[in-house]
């Protein structure tokens, strides 16, 4: 059985809305009936074993996944066949990749300028403001100029994250973002990201760092198999996860 | 009749003289091919039934000769009424010839890059035109810029083909001076000469451009 | 003349491209496998000469070389036929090229390699025969093919020095028939009928020899 999550605000708006989500990769399955409300403010972290569909599923939500079956809102707006509507759905979500994919022929201020002067036609002047703006926030405003390859991992994901931040999206998707860096860099990154769930911002960050979710997530999703097999508050999660599925990942995860 | 040096330095000015006609040549026919390279390699790139038509012309052109397309232009454009000169259809007709093998290397230069990059360009919400001028092209060329570069200096080393359409490039020069005065070997030589010389010079600067271009990339 | 008629009377030329072709392949492999491992062993004079030797061949315009040869072969006292003066030019030409193939499969070859049948006591010329160079070709084996496609290609030429191939007999035909659309569309069918078996061949190989390169399609 599935365990509610608690609706602490049920009165604020779902800003993500997964209804029946179904994904077959050829014959193999891999989301199940997957409903899914993300709250506006929500810190949400799904975790799972790998191969779960946890980044699947995160991937779905904007768009870079098509999905056979079932629906998937932001906003109201609704992703899937039309093309429009996916864009503009789209626009509402930032990702941080597992492997940065930043532009490697690009500096780092031209990383973060490209989407706003592009798809929101900010002047060149206002959007290099607003991208200084983001590279401070995740620490790093002095290497601007610099090209990603000059960077170590932990730096080029804060950047990820600046770059994700510029185009003001209403939900922040993290697929992984620390699961490619070196053990040492892992905690700059966690750090920035504390630092973004502590100003508010809407995040569904899938990844392994149960520290980072015990601090930082306010609810768990557990998925195994394609299916949310818990779906808890943090505090729950982590004193009673229901699922033995989930008993045993908690038990292998936290006792490394 | 033995070779006659005296006579073959006195070639040189002239045949030299065309150098413009070679270089004019090889210089459009390799933005043609490059441009039309590129529109073939992205309308294959998006599949469906005119990415399979593009396909299959990239194949037909692969394996049929640059002799047999210059031919072709000649004599089948002015029979639909198309009226060019040598010139404008022997660039056609690298152009074409060259664009098959310049779709490759786009194709090559594309594969590179990693799936990523145009992962990152979609959850960024770029439309596919300014990911492909800003993202995939400039990754692109630095991928190619060796290969591209080859393919310059070959078709620099297909122009004297153009003689055979009475284009008067270097080698079609060195022909208009033996037939009038009957000496073939002397002005071929020189004309030869001159063509390794000049596609050994080009071949250094293509690298030397090359090298500039990746230094710049990496900064 | 019907197309089909049109079609056999270049296919009669057929004979002579794949005479041309085998003939230049002559001089080609043992030019490419020669000059490939001695490029691969030689350090210092003897490589600066060997490379040279090669450049010549490579760097050249086939196009000049084959009437450079053509008409001062005869003024130095060396009368050929056409044949054999057609097949040696194509055939070093492309010699040329596939010895770089040559050359850059041995080079690529892990170091251990070598070592190894060192470490077995065998000589350097065994190592080679038996243990570098069937590695090497098999790794360029695709490249090769390629290059025999080239050679097919560039074969049309010898049309210019009077061999009655496939291209000489479509601008035969064109004298007597007016229907450029027919005779060219059909010379260029002829060398596609002739090319492209050969290039899916080179396709097959590629994936035997590589199959790690698969292609993602993305944009």
């Amino acid at each position: 059985m599935l365990a509610q999550a608690p609706h602490p605000a049920s009165e604020t708006l779902p800003l993500v809305r997964i209804v029946g989500l179904n994904k077959w990769f050829g014959a193999l399955q891999v989301l199940k009936d997957i409903d899914l409300t993300v709250r506006a403010g929500s810190r949400m972290v799904v975790c799972g074993p790998s191969g779960s569909g946890k980044s699947t599923l995160i991937r779905c939500i904007n768009g870079l996944e098509h999905f056979q079956k079932g629906t998937i809102q932001l906003e109201g707006t609704a992703l899937g066949r039309n093309a429009r509507n996916t864009a503009t759905a789209r626009r509402q979500t930032g990702m941080v990749f597992q492997g940065f994919n930043l532009f490697p022929h690009l500096t780092v201020l031209a990383n973060c300028t490209l989407a706003l002067r592009r798809v929101l036609m900010t002047p060149a002047s206002e959007a290099e403001e607003i991208a200084m703006r983001h590279l401070t926030t995740v620490r790093i405003p002095e290497k601007a100029q610099a090209y990603p390859a000059q960077l170590s991992g932990g730096q080029q994901q804060r950047v990820a994250i600046a770059r994700a931040l510029c185009l003001n999206p209403r939900v922040m998707l993290f697929d992984e973002p620390t699961s490619a860096l070196d053990p040492e860099m892992i905690k700059e990154v966690l750090d920035v990201m504390i630092a973004l769930a502590g100003s508010g911002v809407t995040m569904v960050c899938v990844t392994h760092e149960m520290g980072f979710a015990r601090e930082v997530a306010d609810e768990i999703v557990f998925m195994d198999e394609g299916r949310i097999v818990e779906h808890a508050s943090t505090e729950d999660f982590f004193s009673a996860a229901a699922h033995p599925r989930a008993r045993l990942f908690l038990d292998t995860i936290l006792s490394r | 009749m033995g070779f006659d040096l005296h006579f073959a330095l006195s070639t040189i000015p002239t045949i030299i003289g065309a150098i413009g006609a070679t270089l004019l040549a090889t210089i459009l026919s390799c933005l043609g091919a490059s441009a039309l390279g590129f529109t073939f390699e992205m309308i294959r790139r998006g599949g469906g039934a005119s990415g399979l038509a593009v396909r299959f012309l990239i194949d037909f052109i692969r394996s049929t000769p640059v002799l047999a397309w210059l031919y072709f232009l000649y004599f089948v454009l002015p029979f639909y009424g198309i009226r060019l000169g040598a010139m404008t259809v022997g660039i056609l007709g690298l152009s074409l010839y060259y664009s098959g093998y310049l779709a490759e290397v786009f194709k090559a230069g594309i594969d590179a890059i990693p799936k990523g990059q145009q992962e990152a360009a979609r959850a960024l919400s770029l439309t596919r035109r300014d990911t492909i001028v800003f993202v995939i092209a400039p990754q692109m060329l630095r991928n190619i810029a060796a290969p591209l570069g080859n393919y310059f200096v070959s078709i620099l080393k297909a122009t004297p083909y153009l003689a055979v359409l009475a284009v008067p490039e270097m080698l079609g020069r060195a022909f208009d001076i033996a037939s009038e005065t009957y000496r073939y070997a002397e002005p071929l030589t020189v004309a030869g000469i001159l063509f390794l010389a000049l596609a050994l010079i080009v071949a250094y600067g293509v690298k030397r451009i090359e090298q500039r271009l990746l230094a710049t990339g990496r900064r | 003349m019907s197309m089909f008629e049109i079609w056999l009377g270049i296919l009669q030329g057929l004979g002579i491209t794949a005479q041309v072709t085998a003939y230049a392949l002559v001089f080609a492999v043992p030019f490419a496998l020669v000059l490939g491992v001695a490029q691969f062993l030689a350090t210092g004079p003897t490589r600066f000469l060997v490379t040279a030797v090669i450049e010549f061949w490579r760097s050249s315009a086939v196009v000049v070389l084959l009437f450079v040869f053509y008409y001062v072969l005869p003024v130095m006292g060396i009368t050929l036929s056409a044949l054999t003066v057609s097949a040696l030019v194509l055939g070093l030409n492309i010699g040329g090229y596939a010895s770089q193939a040559v050359r850059a499969g041995l080079q690529s070859l892990p170091a251990g390699q070598r070592e190894a049948g060192m470490a077995l006591g065998l000589s350097r010329p065994t190592i080679l025969l038996l243990i570098e160079l069937p590695q090497a070709l098999v790794a360029m084996s695709p490249t090769f093919v390629n290059n025999l496609i080239q050679l097919v290609k560039a074969t049309s030429l010898v049309s210019l020095v009077t061999l009655t191939d496939m291209t000489f007999r479509a601008k035969e035909i064109a004298q007597t028939d007016y229907d450029p659309v027919a005779i060219y569309s059909a010379l260029l069918l002829a060398f596609f009928v002739v090319c492209y078996p050969i290039a899916l061949a080179g396709r097959w190989l590629e994936a035997r020899v590589h199959p790690e390169k698969g292609t993602a399609r993305g944009i």
